[in-house]
């Protein structure tokens, strides 16, 4: 069978392929970012348009997680289709536990002003008797969650802080790894979205869905 | 602007929920493998990259490969149902038989060794979901029976002789007792 990465590899010489694939194969499957080092196929701008090429013809993209450490994620435009559709493979559980490790340990900080950029990886672990106080979910449920969350790299866990004079806490949760792969476009979106469900009436939330809407959008403009 | 073309939005999809389940007669966008579903009701679709990238490769660039719950006992539930669902090394492993579970948690448990009745079925049971989630198995949970998932049709022929070795050296599974039900 034809590889579907043909078009783009049928002209280079072998060494260039394999510079190429590995690279290719580095970023969509390494849990962690790739740093250039360790792959030619992404230190060099080449071969790195390469890679690109060949995650867009199947629905994936290029994402740079930091200077000189590269990682895929879906193109805004499949992500799109792909949640137009309503699909999501993360249970109700998983999906409201991974809310609030992204509300404790992101959101709030950056409302703070204690976080500043606008990443979804770096943050203020939020410590595992936080999401027992603010979830609805049994103890057992909400363990087996954050297993699950873990293992698929959307938390991760963290020594808790030791702040003196108080009990040291058992472990923390940031948001994992896989966030690298979040575009600058989806990145916005999370952070509009948790606007949206957090202060569906504050102004911020009325700007946000004035710029989504695109009527609105000609009307005001 | 147009949208994304089918072939990518296929290729993403199964990146978000595994393999994909699709009519029949629908046909394999590019670079997708097409599984006939052995029920006659429609087929699979397999993304295939070439083996150079493939996760494997990860290993060789000294990075770390995905994070896996209970990576032993997971990997003796997916050995167990091997040993069960192909009965024949020597054919094809897809679409393989379908087996009862209790057959492949017997498996299981010679090669988990001894444990009590309630840890071996709770680890056999989180693996199966691991694996059927992930599409190396279809676990039926109605009707508690288990089939190689559509994934282990991208097994290359090395992959499979070092499978069939294995296969070779592993207990089979017994034909039930007619026995009393209850062990002690």
């Amino acid at each position: 069978m034809t590889s579907i990465f043909e078009p783009v590899l049928a002209d280079l010489g072998e060494r260039q392929r394999d510079e190429i694939l590995a690279a290719f194969a580095a970023v969509e499957h390494s849990p962690e970012p790739v740093p250039e080092a360790v792959a030619a196929g992404l230190r060099d701008a080449t071969l790195r348009r390469s890679v690109a090429e060949m995650l867009h013809l199947i629905g994936r993209t290029l994402v740079r997680a930091g200077p000189g450490q590269w990682t895929s994620g879906y193109r805004d435009d499949v992500a799109e289709r792909l949640t137009a559709d309503g699909g999501n493979p993360l249970p109700l559980a998983d999906r409201a536990v991974l809310t609030l490790v992204l509300i404790h340990s992101v959101a709030i900080p950056r409302t703070e002003g204690t976080l500043s950029g606008d990443s979804w990886v770096d943050g203020t672990p939020t410590p595992i008797e936080e999401l027992q106080r603010r979830t609805q979910l049994p103890r057992g449920e909400l363990r087996q969650s954050l297993g699950r969350l873990r293992a698929a790299g959307l938390v991760r866990v963290v020594p808790a802080r030791l702040r003196p004079g108080t009990v040291p806490q058992n472990t923390a949760y940031l948001p994992g790894p896989q966030f690298h792969r979040l575009t600058e476009t989806a990145r916005r979106r999370l952070q509009e979205e948790l606007i949206l469900a957090a202060g569906p009436d504050t102004p911020l939330a009325a700007a946000i869905r004035r710029r989504r809407a695109p009527a609105a959008e000609k009307e005001t403009s | 602007m147009t949208g994304p073309d089918e072939t990518a939005l296929a290729w993403a999809r199964a990146r978000a929920g595994g393999p994909l389940r699709v009519p029949v007669g629908t046909p394999a966008p590019a670079g997708m493998l097409r599984l006939p579903e052995p029920s006659g009701d429609g087929a699979w679709l397999v993304p295939q990259v070439p083996e150079t990238a493939d996760a494997r490769v990860l290993a060789e660039m000294g990075l770390a490969g995905p994070l896996l719950e209970q990576p032993n006992d997971t990997a003796r539930l997916l050995a167990a149902v091997l040993r069960c669902c192909w009965p024949d090394p020597l054919a094809p492993i897809w679409p393989g038989v379908t087996a009862g579970s209790a057959p492949v948690l017997a498996v299981f448990g010679e090669l988990t060794g001894p444990r009590d009745e309630m840890a071996h079925r709770r680890s056999a049971v989180a693996a199966l979901r691991r694996l059927d989630q992930a599409g190396w198995l279809l676990w039926d949970e109605t009707a508690d029976t288990i089939r190689l998932g559509p994934r282990v049709a991208l097994w290359s022929g090395s992959d499979l002789s070092t499978l069939r070795q294995l296969w070779r050296t592993m207990p089979g599974p017994q034909p039930a007792p007619p026995a009393p039900e209850a062990a002690p």
